[in-house]
């Protein structure tokens, strides 16, 4: 038997999906825009301005790109390599801390715990932290400093240690220790096995953050191999508006810069494997964020 | 429990401080100028620069074996080439036998650029840097970021210092002391207006060699074609504190100026009389200019939405105008010749200076490229024994300009061709980016340049005539605005607000509009900005001796 709706319900219904509608059009257009303007031609976008479908369709964009796709290929390796390395190690050393900090037989934890949080209000600027990775340890042009600054922040500490609190009542890390068991077997035993919830939460934020990168890559590369790939597109973004500007001054060649339907399939390119990617993983990362919050 | 507190103190405390001075690095700025905002960093930065350790000057004829080997960095602006290496190792090569030295071309990217240039200079991991007056080399050079180099030019780099000649090395210096070598291409970028020749010569139409005269010509070109958009222009090329909107450019053809659009702050003076400040934004000329342009709006010259539209370099070759008035130079017309015998052999382009109709013609300033050694280099001496290689000596000025002549490029009929651009590793034509080695005797020439050197020619024999021949007057003067940031920054706000809308004729009556503008201009500060542009251009003036 089917419930009849009463009016209210109906129209409820019905401003919920419009609203919804609206709301996802919003999100998926702006996609469809760039993928028809990387399909059209340069200068029918430039006389009649952007379509949904492209009106004179070409793969010429793409053709360019591939020309040459070493250097995308490369900075898609090196964002690779960031986001994995960068999250493994990072997991490893916040977790590794948060559990320390969060051990009550630990003295100094709230010296410590304090300490961490403090360098969250308080950070000697951009000048010295750039100055600390140039001079002091002389590693610009490696791929260190792109990664190394990111590895731990206060921030995903205090969840973590929160999350451990939480997770692992005292009673069973106390009755572990009469057992016999070190710290080291009380955390790959007992604490690893129940953090999963915890770890993707925080795993998802330091992957994202390594993979939406450009700052560092900026700041400390030497040469293109090093690029991340966010900052080989923003770059490219900046290389066409700088040039273009300093060309009113002094002669130089802008003959080759992108064109606009260049920019668009790189951002294709850039973008389009995360997008096919995410569907599948989201459904973890969604349980991770959740279970960690209800918990609580 | 004592201990918390204590802790919690030192906290609220830090936090204090750090809003504090949040607050107090904002407010200057105030509306939203981050240009600004890094320029002032850059000099409180430059400031710490540790004095440097000048090394005992040894004796310059020395063998190449005694001395001990150093590694250079050049610090260049720009994205890398794709050869960088091979070529790189080629010039370490010569450089090794000549100098023992090497040298590494490190990269800003365009990305950020202001910041990291200031960065670099902090942390004094380069030796020679490219300067520019775009990077505030003026300021940065009184702040003391580089390494005065007459005593090293003596010493070391003699050739260079006569290759280059006192009146260049002259314009270069700040407070009299000698910062920077500037490149040694003399290079005419002149500010002016392309438009379609071909348009004019079918509907037999004058060239827009005057006010008059261009509006015949686009008046003529509506009534022949009216679905022909006559100017794409926005106001995304007059950013300074000089003009609101793309289309004001034009009036450059009714005024001999100092400089493109004049000054600052409504200031102007004329190119033989550099001394005579004027205020343009109060005179009857201004409301006039105003009147004319709200005309040319009212005719449908450009689009009702010029204030919001972007700019696209591609218009122009895409037929979406037919004349662009603003941002343009030589070198763009050559491009614009190119892509139109491309694209549309039958479209021709002309370019008309300002200056030519008006007689205020000039080269770009000394300090548009240069080079310099950054203060805390370790090795100023052999960078700048590296300098003076690079510009002096034929064939490795044309190996840092161009590559490696049969693999990168090769001459022919005295023409450069670049043979790597199909390669998947390309090294473009002065693909360092290194615009500050350009040497005249040394250059080879691109195509383009061909074409290019003829107008040089031209209006260098123009030049000649001026009473300061070939000094850029305007281009050589940096202004320092730390003590009216605030000030500088209303103003460039009232501009986007009411002088943008004006000149582009978006107002219903011209005089109410002036007058609101006037006004509004002045409760922001206009005054003090004038005063003191005034005095440190009067200053600029006396000690170049542009009487």
């Amino acid at each position: 038997m089917r419930v009849k709706k009463d009016a209210a319900s109906i129209t409820f219904d019905v401003i919920k999906y419009i609203l919804l509608v609206i709301c996802s059009v919003a999100c998926v257009l702006p996609f469809i825009i760039i993928i028809s303007g990387s399909l059209s031609d340069n200068s029918v976008i430039l006389r009649k301005g952007y379509s949904i479908w492209p009106r004179s369709f070409t793969w010429n964009a793409y053709a360019t790109v591939f020309q040459a796709p070493q250097d995308i290929l490369q900075a898609y390796k090196m964002t690779l390599y960031y986001t994995v390395a960068g999250t493994a190690l990072g997991l490893m050393m916040i977790t590794l801390t948060a559990y320390v900090i969060s051990r009550k037989e630990f003295k100094y934890r709230n010296t410590i715990s304090f300490l961490i949080y403090f360098t969250s209000i308080f950070g000697g600027g951009m000048v010295p932290w750039y100055l600390m990775y140039t001079n002091v340890l002389n590693l610009k042009g490696s791929t260190i400093p792109i990664w190394f600054p990111a590895l731990m922040s206060p921030f995903l500490i205090i969840i973590m240690r929160t999350f451990i609190t939480g997770a692992v009542p005292d009673a069973i890390t106390e009755s572990a220790k009469i057992d016999g068991a070190g710290h080291f077997t009380i955390f790959t035993r007992i604490v690893a096995p129940v953090l999963s919830p915890g770890l993707a939460t925080v795993g998802l934020f330091l992957a994202l953050g390594y993979w939406n990168d450009w700052y560092r890559s900026s700041m400390f590369s030497t040469g293109s191999d090093t690029w991340a790939l966010q900052f080989y597109l923003y770059n490219l973004l900046n290389a066409t508006q700088a040039l273009r500007q300093m060309s009113q001054n002094t002669s130089i060649s802008t003959a080759n810069l992108p064109t606009q339907t260049v920019k668009l399939a790189m951002a294709v390119i850039a973008t389009g494997p995360v997008l096919l990617f995410y569907p599948f993983v989201q459904k973890y990362f969604v349980s991770g964020i959740t279970v960690g919050a209800v918990k609580g | 429990m004592l201990q918390k507190r204590i802790l919690s103190l030192l906290t609220v405390a830090c936090l204090a401080i750090s809003l504090m001075a949040c607050a107090r690095s904002d407010t200057p700025t105030g509306g939203g100028q981050a240009a600004q905002s890094s320029e002032a960093v850059t000099q409180e930065q430059t400031a710490a620069v540790p004095e440097a350790v000048i090394s005992e000057p040894a004796a310059a004829a020395d063998p190449v074996a005694n001395q001990e080997r150093v590694d250079l960095v050049f610090y260049v602006m720009g994205d890398p080439p794709k050869d960088q290496k091979v070529v790189e190792d080629a010039i370490n090569e010569k450089l090794l036998e000549k100098l023992n030295a090497t040298v590494t071309f490190q990269f800003s990217t365009w990305t950020d650029f202001q910041q990291k240039y200031a960065n670099e200079l902090t942390s004094g991991n380069s030796d020679l840097i490219y300067i520019a007056n775009w990077l505030n080399y003026g300021q940065l050079s009184a702040a003391g970021a580089f390494l005065e180099l007459d005593d090293l030019l003596d010493q070391y780099a003699p050739e260079l210092k006569d290759l280059a000649g006192e009146s260049m090395l002259n314009q270069c210096r700040v407070d009299g002391e000698l910062f920077a070598i500037p490149n040694l291409w003399p290079e005419y970028v002149p500010s002016g207006i392309s438009y379609r020749v071909d348009l004019a010569e079918k509907y037999n139409l004058p060239r827009p060699d005057s006010l008059e005269n261009a509006e015949a010509y686009f008046n003529g070109i509506k009534d022949n074609e009216p679905e022909q958009p006559l100017l794409r222009v926005t106001s995304e090329e007059s950013q300074g504190v000089t003009v609101g909107f793309d289309a004001a450019h034009i009036l450059n053809l009714k005024y001999p100026w100092v400089g493109v659009n004049g000054l600052a702050y409504g200031l102007t003076a004329d190119y033989e009389t550099p001394q005579d400040l004027y205020d343009y934004w109060a005179s009857d000329d201004f409301a006039e200019d105003c009147k004319l342009l709200k005309r040319w709006s009212d005719m449908g010259f450009w689009s009702k939405s010029a204030l919001s539209d972007t700019n696209d370099v591609d218009s122009y070759k895409n037929g979406l105008c037919i004349a662009i008035p603003a941002g343009q130079n030589p070198n763009k017309h050559i491009t614009n010749m190119n892509d139109f015998a491309l694209l549309h052999p039958d479209w021709k382009t002309e370019y008309i200076t300002y200056g030519e109709i008006t007689g205020a013609i000039y080269p770009g300033h000394a300090t548009q490229n240069g080079t310099a050694v950054v203060r805390a280099s370790k090795y100023p001496e052999r960078a700048v024994q590296a300098l003076n290689y690079f510009m002096t000596d034929k064939e490795m000025n044309r190996l840092v300009q161009a590559g490696i002549e049969g693999v990168h490029y090769e001459i022919a009929d005295g023409v450069y061709h670049n043979l790597s651009s199909d390669s998947p590793q390309p090294f473009p034509y002065e693909g360092f980016n290194s615009w500050n080695l350009r040497v005249t005797k040394f250059k080879l020439l691109q195509e383009t340049d061909v074409e290019l050197n003829k107008l040089f020619q031209e209006y260098g024999v123009m030049a000649q005539k001026t009473k300061f021949p070939n000094v850029n007057i305007a281009q050589g003067f940096s202004e320092n605005y730390d003590d009216y940031q605030a000030e500088r920054a209303a103003v460039q706000n009232i501009i986007k607000q009411y002088l943008a809308p004006l000149q582009a004729g978006f107002v219903d009556d011209v005089d109410a509009a002036v007058e609101e503008f006037r006004s509004q201009v002045k409760a922001a500060g206009l005054e003090k900005c004038q005063e003191n542009y005034s005095r440190q251009w009067l200053d600029y003036c006396d000690e170049y001796g542009y009487k």
